[in-house]
C-alpha cells in the first residue's frame, strides 16, 4: 500500500472536494418549519399573556429554528460527528453561564433594592 | 487530477489521526470557518450575557414596568403612522432573513451540480434579501432614535398609567403616548439595543460584502476553472450564522 505522509504530497491548491446535492426537498422542508415555527411565535405573542411559560415556549422555539438551521442549513447534520461535537460543546458551557448569570441578576435587583 | 483520486484514496486508509488528512472531512477552508464562527458565537453569547443580566436586574415591579415592554416602542410599522402593531415589522424583518437563507443554501445546492447560472441567480436573491433587511433596520433605528432612544438614557419606563393605557389599545389601533404615561427606565436597555442590534447589522452587512464578492467571482468563472464552488459554502455558513444570531436577537429582543 503507498502512503502519502512526506510534506507536500497532499496538495492543498489543488484540492478539490467530494460533494455531491442531496437534492433541495429537505432544504425547503427546513424553510417551511422555520416559517412556520415563527408564525406561531407572532401567534402566541397575542393570545397567550406575558408569563414564564411564554418565555419558556419562546425559548424553546428558538433552539428548535437554531437546530434546523445548524443542521440543516449549515449541514453540520452531514458533518462527522467529531465536527459537530468540537463545535457544540463549548455552547452548552455558555448556556450555562447564561443560566447562572440571569440567576445572580435577580439577586443583584434584590441587592439594589436594599 | 488523476493523481488526486489515488491520493485522496490513500489517505482514506490512514488512521483518522495520523495528519496528512483532514480528521473531520472537511477543507482547511470550510475548517476555520467553522472555527471563526464558533469564535464569533462566543462574542454574540457576551453581549446575551450582559443583556440577560442587566434585564434579570431590572425586573418588572407591580407599580411601574422597569425594563420597557418591547410591545410599547417597536410598535411601528413603515407608512402606518401612529397604529399600535408590535411586532409586526420585525416578523417581516425575520421572514426576509429566512427567506435570503434559503436563497443561500439553494446557491450552495446549485454549485454542487457546477452549474454556474444558477449559483449567480441565487447569489443575487440573497444580495437583494441581504441589502432588504439592513434597509429594514435603518428603518427600525431611525423610528427608535426618533422616539427619543439615546445610548445613555432611557425615557422608555413605563408609569402604571401608561402601562393601563398601552393595555387598553388593541392590535392596529391609534396609539398616542399621552402625559405622565412614560418615565425614566434603566440606562442600558437602549445602549443593549443599538449595540446587539448594530452588532448583528455590521455582520449582515459584512456578509452582503462577502456574498457580492462571491457572487462577481461566480459570475467571472473563477470557481469554474477551479472545478468546484466550496467558496460558496463557507459565504452560506457565515450568512446561516447571522440568520442564527438573528433568531436568538428577535428572541430575546422583541419576543420577550
Amino acid at each position: 500500500m503507498e502512503f502519502y505522509n512526506k510534506p507536500g504530497d497532499y496538495d492543498a491548491i489543488n484540492y478539490i472536494p467530494h460533494t455531491e446535492s442531496h437534492g433541495t426537498k429537505e432544504l425547503w422542508k427546513t424553510f417551511w418549519l422555520l416559517l412556520g415555527i415563527t408564525v406561531l411565535d407572532f401567534v402566541i405573542y397575542f393570545v397567550m399573556p406575558a408569563s414564564g411559560w411564554r418565555n419558556f415556549i419562546f425559548i424553546f422555539f428558538g433552539l428548535v429554528k437554531a437546530y434546523y438551521i445548524v443542521g440543516a442549513f449549515m449541514h453540520l447534520k452531514h458533518e462527522k460527528i467529531n465536527l459537530a461535537l468540537v463545535i457544540l460543546v463549548p455552547m452548552v458551557f455558555v448556556l450555562g453561564l447564561i443560566s447562572g448569570l440571569l440567576y445572580e441578576g435577580s439577586a443583584l435587583e434584590v441587592m439594589k433594592s436594599m | 487530477m488523476a493523481n488526486h483520486t489515488s491520493t485522496q484514496a490513500a489517505f482514506e486508509n490512514q488512521p483518522t489521526w495520523a495528519g496528512g488528512r483532514s480528521p473531520f472531512n472537511v477543507s482547511y477552508g470550510k475548517l476555520m470557518m467553522w472555527i471563526f464562527l464558533l469564535s464569533d458565537a462566543f462574542t454574540f453569547s457576551t453581549l446575551l450575557v450582559q443583556y440577560g443580566t442587566q434585564r434579570f436586574s431590572n425586573v418588572v415591579t407591580p407599580i411601574t414596568t422597569k425594563w420597557p415592554d418591547p410591545a410599547s416602542i417597536f410598535n411601528h410599522f413603515p407608512f402606518m403612522h401612529g397604529l399600535h402593531l408590535p411586532l409586526l415589522f420585525v416578523s417581516v424583518m425575520t421572514f426576509i432573513l429566512i427567506l435570503s437563507s434559503v436563497t443561500m443554501v439553494l446557491a450552495v445546492e446549485a454549485g454542487h451540480r457546477k452549474s454556474k447560472a444558477e449559483v449567480a441567480r441565487y447569489m443575487v436573491y440573497t444580495i437583494i434579501g441581504g441589502i432588504a433587511f439592513l434597509s429594514c433596520q435603518a428603518w427600525e433605528w431611525y423610528t427608535f432614535i426618533h422616539e427619543g432612544a439615546r445610548l445613555d438614557g432611557n425615557t422608555f419606563g413605563i408609569t402604571k398609567q401608561g402601562y393601563d393605557h398601552l393595555n387598553s389599545v388593541g392590535f392596529g389601533d391609534h396609539f398616542e403616548w399621552a402625559e405622565g404615561d412614560r418615565t425614566f427606565g434603566p440606562v442600558p436597555f437602549a445602549a443593549l439595543f443599538f449595540i446587539v442590534t448594530g452588532f448583528h447589522g455590521f455582520h449582515v452587512f459584512s456578509g452582503v460584502v462577502i456574498n457580492v464578492v462571491v457572487y462577481i467571482m461566480t459570475v467571472r468563472g473563477v470557481f469554474e476553472r477551479r472545478g468546484h464552488y466550496e467558496m460558496i459554502e463557507k459565504a452560506g455558513l457565515y450568512w446561516h450564522f447571522v440568520d442564527l444570531v438573528w433568531v436568538f436577537v428577535f428572541t430575546f429582543f422583541y419576543l420577550i
